[in-house]
């Protein structure tokens, strides 16, 4: 996955499907955590959570909102397991 | 490279009539447009006059070692060369497109060969943007058909600026440099009379009423932007024009948010480049200042942009020529 700064936006570009998404910094900060291995909500907001001092229950709320935009943007997959892996 | 009777120093304009006529009618005249090559035979005296027209300071190549599109315009032999006369654009023995009334012939050759170019031309990321050039730098001017483009393109390049291409954005990512793609701008509508008071000498080629998208005509490239058809350009500026009626001019700068869709999500192979279409249009956002140009008001226009112009050479290092 590519990641690049753009503006007060990110903009992504998944060399497996070919997909290009600009993307809010909830949104860049989830692909970017995916990169590491698949994640779910409660997962990725637990680490936002540790790393921005925010309280996971509203990051997960956040993370929640974040996942139809990035699936449909082809960036990211969920697995059969409920997981979520980068594309 | 072998080069017809006039050894490349002839132009189209400077050969008689029946040359044109008879390269088209055998083996082809070649036309460079810098980084394509285009071949095209054909059999329409009308076709002949108008190619000589439109590409009247290309140099007038009636055979060629190697062309990207082999296009032939041809008369249909069928019934409807008495009915409703048509005229077809064919490539490497296909038909890739819908014929033409028979008096439109140069319409459909245009239409055709930028779709093909749009198309093939994949060692490069083809924006869809106008492109002009001045102290080696090339002013980038994307936008959607209707946005004024092609008016401020044929403008600037008849007021010192000179044209790459009013289509192609057409950038080479090995060497960060854009191409030409020099072909006629093909203005409508209102914009034909705008830019015939604007440049009173600069060249046409006939009018074209009720095409798809109303009355066009074509403004033949000049010749300074001909004999340097193989100059690159690096990046300077992004400027998306808007022509707005009656509007004052407005001059704004653009975020990388906004310039980074307006380049990729118009550009005609951004998804087959892949990885390469994106680190291209990371590096021209990055590179470029860019700024949202309303327009009424051509001379206002060019002004501003000339005003714009000293700073995008000091942030480019560039100096003038």
């Amino acid at each position: 996955m590519l990641v690049e700064a753009m503006g007060h936006l990110w903009v992504a570009f998944s060399p497996g499907t070919g997909e290009t998404a600009l993307l809010n910094d909830e949104s860049a900060s989830i692909l970017e955590l995916l990169e590491g291995g698949a994640g779910t909500t409660l997962s990725i907001s637990a680490v936002l959570a540790e790393d921005s001092g925010l309280s996971s229950a509203s990051l997960a709320e956040a993370v929640e909102a974040c996942w139809p935009r990035l699936i449909e943007a082809g960036l990211v997959r969920e697995q059969r397991t409920g997981h979520v892996t980068s594309r | 490279m072998i080069v017809g009777k006039a050894q490349g120093r002839q132009t189209l304009a400077e050969v008689k009539f029946s040359e044109v006529t008879q390269a088209l009618a055998s083996a082809g005249v070649w036309i460079d447009v810098g980084a394509a090559v285009v071949r095209t035979t054909g059999d329409s005296e009308s076709f002949a006059a108008q190619l000589q027209a439109v590409y009247a300071e290309f140099p007038f190549v009636g055979q060629a070692q190697w062309a990207d599109l082999h296009v032939q315009i041809r008369k249909p032999h069928n019934v409807r060369r008495w009915f409703r006369p048509q005229v077809m654009f064919r490539c490497d023995g296909r038909q890739p497109f819908e014929p033409f009334p028979a008096d439109s012939p140069l319409p459909l050759f245009e239409w055709g060969c930028n779709a093909l170019i749009g198309r093939r031309l994949n060692d490069l990321l083809l924006l869809h943007a106008g492109v002009v050039e001045r102290d080696g730098l090339a002013l980038l001017l994307p936008a959607l058909p209707g946005s004024g483009k092609s008016t401020l393109t044929a403008a600037l390049s008849h007021r010192g600026w000179r044209l790459l291409s009013d289509e192609f954005g057409a950038f080479d990512p090995v060497s960060g440099t854009f191409r030409a793609v020099l072909k006629p701008i093909a203005l409508k509508n209102q914009s034909i009379g705008v830019i015939r008071r604007f440049a009173p000498q600069a060249a046409f080629g006939p009018e074209f009423p009720k095409t798809r998208r109303g009355t066009v005509a074509h403004l033949a490239a000049p010749r300074d932007a001909v004999a340097r058809r193989h100059e690159s350009a690096r990046p300077g500026a992004v400027v998306l024009p808007k022509w707005m009626a009656g509007s004052p001019t407005r001059f704004e700068p653009l975020t990388e948010n906004v310039i980074f869709p307006a380049l990729a999500f118009n550009a005609f192979n951004y998804g087959l480049l892949g990885a390469v279409g994106f680190q291209s249009v990371v590096r021209l956002v990055r590179q470029c200042p860019a700024w949202q140009l309303v327009y009424s008001d051509l001379d206002d226009a060019l002004a501003t942009i000339e005003a714009v112009w000293p700073h995008v050479m000091e942030r480019q290092g560039a100096t003038s020529k």
